[in-house]
């Protein structure tokens, strides 16, 4: 079924029209977020807000624009609010000198989850940086479709994507070399 | 190649996006000596993880439909479009009327001379040159001031 139709459907509320869409994003959406986050559970809790949140605000949402890119720029926004609450957390513990994270209210156990990113060489990169790479590496994306998603201008976006692809290409040089004098 | 040293050095030289962003368009994605220092696609794609080995399962429309029922929690944060181009035009606001101040600022105070100007003109009419007396007799006066100091000491002895 059209994408269009989905969405016509999902307004007009009908529930099985959202399922569907849900099943069509969430693979690509999961793999976003994993890509970013790193944690399948915390991929998952940004996963169910994200669709949480195209199912209130579908309204809004713009036929005349990618819905992709609509759903992505939410993912984004809902990862980068993960990533503030660990941040929020290690500082919490830094401060109380304690080796465990706690658990915060508002998104129980999640910090204590481990946290590993598809590849080390990604954690040299910005959350920015990463994502940008991520969509134009995975999904193909130009510059001007990874602004939309991040909310910048495709210049910026394009800044981020060469910083990443040049700290990679770094890395892998280095790592090569090393395995090639190990 | 001594381009492509220049570039690299003007690049990591000024950290403004848009100039960077000049020279990524003007120069390195046409250079191909430039974008053999750049991870590839195929490269970049290796180290993600890709959709289809990716599960969802059940759990994540389980997770979705118990959100939708539970009205009574908390509203989900709704993303608004139209909030980066108010915060911006926010900002140019207050940097507008910053502006705005310093230049009003700037044009009452050119003109304006410090005070410090009039009370040395008024200085020779206050000043007032008087004897140090010792019963009614000009004294015997020594002014001290220890080294590294600000106190002065006036020593005022009877003339014999």
């Amino acid at each position: 079924m059209d994408e269009q139709e989905l969405i016509a459907g999902c307004l007009q509320g009908r529930a099985e029209y959202f399922r569907m869409i849900v099943e069509r994003y969430s693979a690509p959406a999961m793999a976003l977020a994993m890509n970013i986050l790193g944690n399948h559970n915390d991929a998952e809790d940004a996963c169910q807000e994200l669709f949480i949140q195209v199912f209130r605000n579908l309204k809004s949402y713009d036929m005349n624009k990618s819905f992709k890119n609509w759903l992505y720029t939410i993912l984004y926004r809902r990862c980068l609010d993960h990533l503030r609450r660990r941040r929020r957390s290690a500082e919490l513990v830094k401060k109380m000198g304690q080796e465990t994270v706690p658990a915060t209210p508002a998104n129980p156990g999640s910090s204590e989850r481990p946290r590993r990113l598809p590849s080390d060489l990604l954690e040299s990169l910005k959350a920015r940086e990463r994502i940008a790479l991520c969509l134009w590496a995975n999904e193909g994306f130009s510059a001007r479709e990874i602004s939309e998603v991040l909310r910048c201008s495709a210049g910026t976006a394009r800044v981020y994507l060469f910083q990443a692809r040049k700290k990679i290409k770094k890395l892998l040089e280095q790592g090569h070399v090393s395995l090639q004098n190990g | 190649m001594s381009r492509c040293k220049t570039v690299s050095f003007f690049y990591a030289l000024i950290p403004l996006r848009p100039w960077r962003d000049l020279l990524i368009r003007r120069h390195i994605e046409g250079c191909p000596h430039c974008q053999a220092g750049l991870a590839s696609r195929g490269e970049s794609r290796s180290l993600f993880v890709q959709e289809g080995t990716v599960s969802s399962g059940r759990t994540l429309w389980t997770g979705i439909e118990s959100g939708l029922a539970d009205e009574a929690g908390e509203p989900i944060k709704t993303i608004s479009r139209q909030a980066p181009s108010a915060l911006r035009r926010r900002r140019w606001a207050v940097a507008a009327a910053l502006l705005l101040v310093l230049a009003t600022g700037y044009w009452l105070l050119k003109d304006y001379q410090p005070e410090a100007v009039s009370v040395a003109s008024a200085a020779p009419a206050r000043f007032e040159l008087e004897y140090v007396r010792v019963d009614g007799q000009p004294a015997n006066a020594v002014i001290y001031q220890p080294q590294g100091s600000d106190m002065i000491i006036i020593w005022a002895g009877k003339n014999r």
